[in-house]
């Protein structure tokens, strides 16, 4: 269901969408018919070159856990105004079940001089009273002077912060924006989440928690110039270690390679001790092994996918406390 | 030291469990291999366990540590269910699983016991905190708890808890009992009762319905609901436990505990927080509000039924009393029905339909909330727009809630017909629920006894239940009486059918 050329009109979209659930429920067998499912608006902001294969396959994975009215926005670098969309529908029959599942989708195409006009076609496009959330996957999007227009109609936006380079200039930024109250999410924070959870167990242990505030060094070992990621934790780290009273200085070291996201080594290490407190060492095959208190524990690092990295965060619609503290902290850490 | 672990980040974490060891009794019988190891290996898988965190296994069969790992290993790998299985992942868990061999009737056990813990706290730092897990044969329970007693290892330096598996006796008095000896070991709050039915998402998600919406509250109460039918039906016989089941039967089986605890989850008030004790108190306090029945009130209000052989797909099913094991005169009840009443204000004269049974037509457990019609019929009647808003909830196999209503037929006319708004667990969060098993012990290991029973809820429902066996203990049945594969007795359709009711098919 395509659109006039250069322009759409919200109501045309909405119309063809009820014409699409009819048509749906008419294909459906028996009395199962199809079941509409929605808990959110999300709206993917994405460069026309963007591989739509994988932003198809990405939102089909998330739709069965976060089901969603999706709105696809590819861009054009292209002066001259232009816009055009076309809506279908992602479904899916749980197995063992007689019924399908399905969620909205509509994509637009639009030049990079439309997007003044964008919001106006979006809102009426987003589902009431549930959450809107913008993934925005390219920072030259981002970085468009309209931007905050479209944004401004999500609770959240979601980024990548290991898509913009200089990752000091990405979380002073990202920093700013947060501190004049826009909520962000960025997927390089996402990535930590195993790493964190890791450490967060070990000192879940009463014994390890009294060896905290002997903790006076934190060396983390990076692939290359020192990524987000890294910032994020040691960020993190120190803020914890803080409410011990303790001020451990932090070590980044680059052990080369790709992808420069991907951490290999966090240690904490207390004066006079041959052996870490405790160590995480990136292991072979998604695997990472836990070194604490004389025990080796190895431990399963699920694939940072887009969708298990959108997975974790759509499940936060709301304020992320932790990450807002790590995100300003961060951005002080990588300027300093 | 600071007292809580500054990294915790709950909207993004799993709940973390403390350092511990768990010590299984009966380590090598079923539950153990089916359950308990493969939900522990998913819970290391899950990272979700401490590092040091530990098992001792401990039954008569003598064994080395290395031979109890290849045992629990093959367990895991055959019974783990929708779960991969990973070798670095159990290698890693399996070097903190231990065994010891002995008889829970030897005093000398528990001394030896005590030393192993001491030696696993040393080399795992498990920080003195042990878990009991109950797995043997419950004629074993008095033993281990006086054990457990004599020996002193209920105490140590960390905390100490007890998992035991149902039955919580076999009547009020035995019940008392067992409760008593162990209280000689552990404090109340100690004992976890598990019941894993609580530990099902759909049971934890009537909580969830109820008391997180507030559109189903009003609706709760005697006011508008009708009648409440709470069903277990399983489609399989005795399979081979007839000896075991033929000295207890669905009434002590099923009703006394699981089914009179979904019923409590169903009709309990809000609890004023949601800390253990809480929920548990409301719970309790509704158990304890079910009627019991006076003798010449049993027979009108319960039926007891025994499955006869049956030819079902092409297939000779042998009935309960041709079933090994059994006598041929039993008088088990492979079915029972029951009609409870809750006397307080919510629930007064509101019937609560409980029935359980083996080899009815499939494996299903639901909770149907049946609401009063309409005050006034003002569309042309007929069956269907007559049809009841129903509430269901199916705990199992397909975990949900289904609304039933009616709806005005496409067209000229006013024609209605009922629909169905559907929620699916599964489908609608399409992550993985977590087994029972692993809700449960994780929430022993953190010491969340909410889903836990607590022994004045075991006698509350012992008090109710054991005035029906008592009744049915001197009364002959003219068993078999129902086929296997059909939904129970006649009168059972009988009970519901003298209020005007008649049981919803699942």
């Amino acid at each position: 269901m395509g659109a006039a050329g250069g322009t759409i009109a919200p109501d045309r979209i909405l119309h063809d969408m009820a014409d699409l659930w009819v048509s749906l429920g008419k294909q459906g067998e028996g009395d199962a018919g199809v079941l509409r499912a929605c808990s959110m608006t999300l709206v993917v902001a994405a460069e026309e070159s963007d591989d739509p294969q994988a932003i198809g396959e990405t939102l089909a994975a998330l739709m069965p856990e976060h089901p969603s009215r999706a709105i696809v926005i590819r861009f054009r670098a292209e002066d001259r105004r232009s816009l055009a969309a076309r809506v279908f529908a992602q479904c899916w029959m749980p197995f063992g079940h007689r019924q399908q599942i399905c969620c909205e989708q509509i994509e637009i195409t639009a030049s990079d001089a439309s997007l003044p006009d964008l919001t106006a076609v979006v809102l009426p496009l987003t589902v009431p009273d549930l959450p809107v959330i913008l993934w925005c996957r390219s920072p030259r999007i981002f970085h468009l002077p309209a931007f905050p227009q479209l944004a401004v109609i999500a609770q959240k936006v979601v980024l990548d912060s290991a898509a913009f380079g200089d990752s000091a200039a990405v979380l002073g930024e990202m920093s700013g924006a947060a501190a004049a109250g826009r909520l962000l999410a960025d997927l390089s924070w996402t990535r930590l989440t195993r790493w964190r959870e890791l450490i967060a167990q070990i000192f879940e242990n009463r014994g390890q928690l009294a060896n905290l505030p002997l903790v006076t060094d934190i060396m983390i070992a990076h692939r290359a110039a020192t990524p987000t990621t890294a910032y994020y934790l040691a960020a993190w780290l120190i803020d914890g270690i803080a409410t011990t009273g303790a001020r451990p200085r932090v070590q980044f070291r680059s052990d080369g390679g790709e992808p420069a996201w991907r951490l290999s080594r966090v240690e904490m290490r207390a004066p006079g001790s041959a052996d870490a407190i405790a160590s995480i060492a990136l292991a072979e095959r998604h695997a990472a092994e836990v070194r604490v208190g004389g025990l080796l524990n190895k431990a399963l690092l699920p694939a940072l996918t887009d969708y298990a990295l959108m997975r974790e965060e759509l499940a936060i619609p709301g304020r992320d406390p932790v990450f807002e503290r790590a995100l300003a902290a961060a951005s002080k850490l990588a300027l300093s | 030291m600071p007292l809580e672990n500054p990294f915790q980040d709950p909207l993004r974490f799993e709940r973390r469990v403390p350092e511990c060891a768990m010590v299984i009794f009966g380590a090598n019988g079923d539950l153990t291999k089916r359950k308990l190891l493969p939900a522990l290996y998913r819970l290391a898988y899950e990272r979700r366990l401490d590092a040091g965190f530990a098992v001792l296994g401990i039954s008569r069969t003598p064994m080395t540590d290395d031979q109890f790992r290849e045992k629990m290993l093959a367990s895991v790998k055959e019974f783990l269910e929708d779960s991969p299985f990973d070798a670095d992942v159990w290698t890693a868990f399996a070097q903190g699983v231990f065994y010891m061999a002995g008889n829970f009737d030897d005093a000398a056990l528990f001394p030896a016991l005590d030393a192993r813990l001491k030696a696993i706290d040393a080399a795992r730092h498990t920080g003195g905190n042990v878990l009991f897990y109950l797995s043997a044969q419950p004629s074993q329970y008095i033993p281990i708890a006086q054990g457990i007693a004599a020996a002193n290892v209920g105490k140590g330096s960390g905390w100490r808890r007890i998992v035991i598996e149902k039955p919580f006796g076999h009547d009020l008095a035995s019940a008392q009992t067992l409760s008593a000896e162990l209280h000689s070991a552990f404090e109340e709050s100690e004992v976890y009762r598990i019941d894993h039915y609580l530990g099902k998402e759909t049971v934890q998600n009537i909580l969830a319905l109820r008391f997180g919406n507030g559109i189903f509250e009003p609706l709760w109460n005697r006011r508008y609901v009708n009648h409440v039918q709470i069903t277990a039906a399983e489609s399989i016989g005795v399979e081979g436990r007839g000896a075991y089941y033929q000295e207890a039967g669905a009434l002590r089986d099923m009703i006394q505990n699981h089914l009179s605890q979904v019923m409590a989850t169903i009709a309990m008030e809000p609890s004023a927080t949601f800390r253990p004790d809480s929920v548990r108190d409301e719970r309790s306090k509704l158990l304890r509000s079910i009627r019991v029945m006076k003798p010449d009130e049993v027979l009108q209000n319960t039926v007891s039924g025994q499955y006869g052989p049956a030819h079902i797909g092409g297939e000779d099913f042998p009935g309960f009393r041709q079933e090994t094991g059994v006598k041929p005169d039993a008088q088990t009840d492979t079915y029972a029905a029951v009609t409870f009443f809750v006397d307080n204000w919510r629930w007064a004269g509101v019937p609560f339909y409980l029935r359980s049974g083996k080899h009815l037509p499939k494996r299903v457990t639901e909770i149907a909330i049946q609401f009063n019609a309409a005050p006034l019929a003002i569309f042309n009647s007929d069956e269907t727009t007559t049809a009841p808003n129903l509430l269901i909830l199916r705990i199992q196999p397909e975990e949900g809630i289904s609304l039933k209503f009616l709806s005005k037929r496409p067209g000229s006319g006013m024609k209605l017909r009922p629909v169905s708004m559907d929620f699916n667990y599964g489908s609608s969060f399409g992550e993985r629920s977590p087994s029972a098993y692993e809700t449960l012990l994780l929430d022993a290991i953190i010491g969340d006894a909410t889903l836990y029973t607590r022994q004045d809820m075991v006698e509350a429902s012992w008090a109710v239940v054991d005035a029906i066996q008592h009744v049915w203990d001197n009364t002959k049945f003219d068993f078999p009486n129902y086929a296997a594969g059909t939904w129970g007795p006649k009168a059972a359709d009988d009970m519901l059918a003298r209020r005007g009711h008649v049981w919803r098919q699942p």
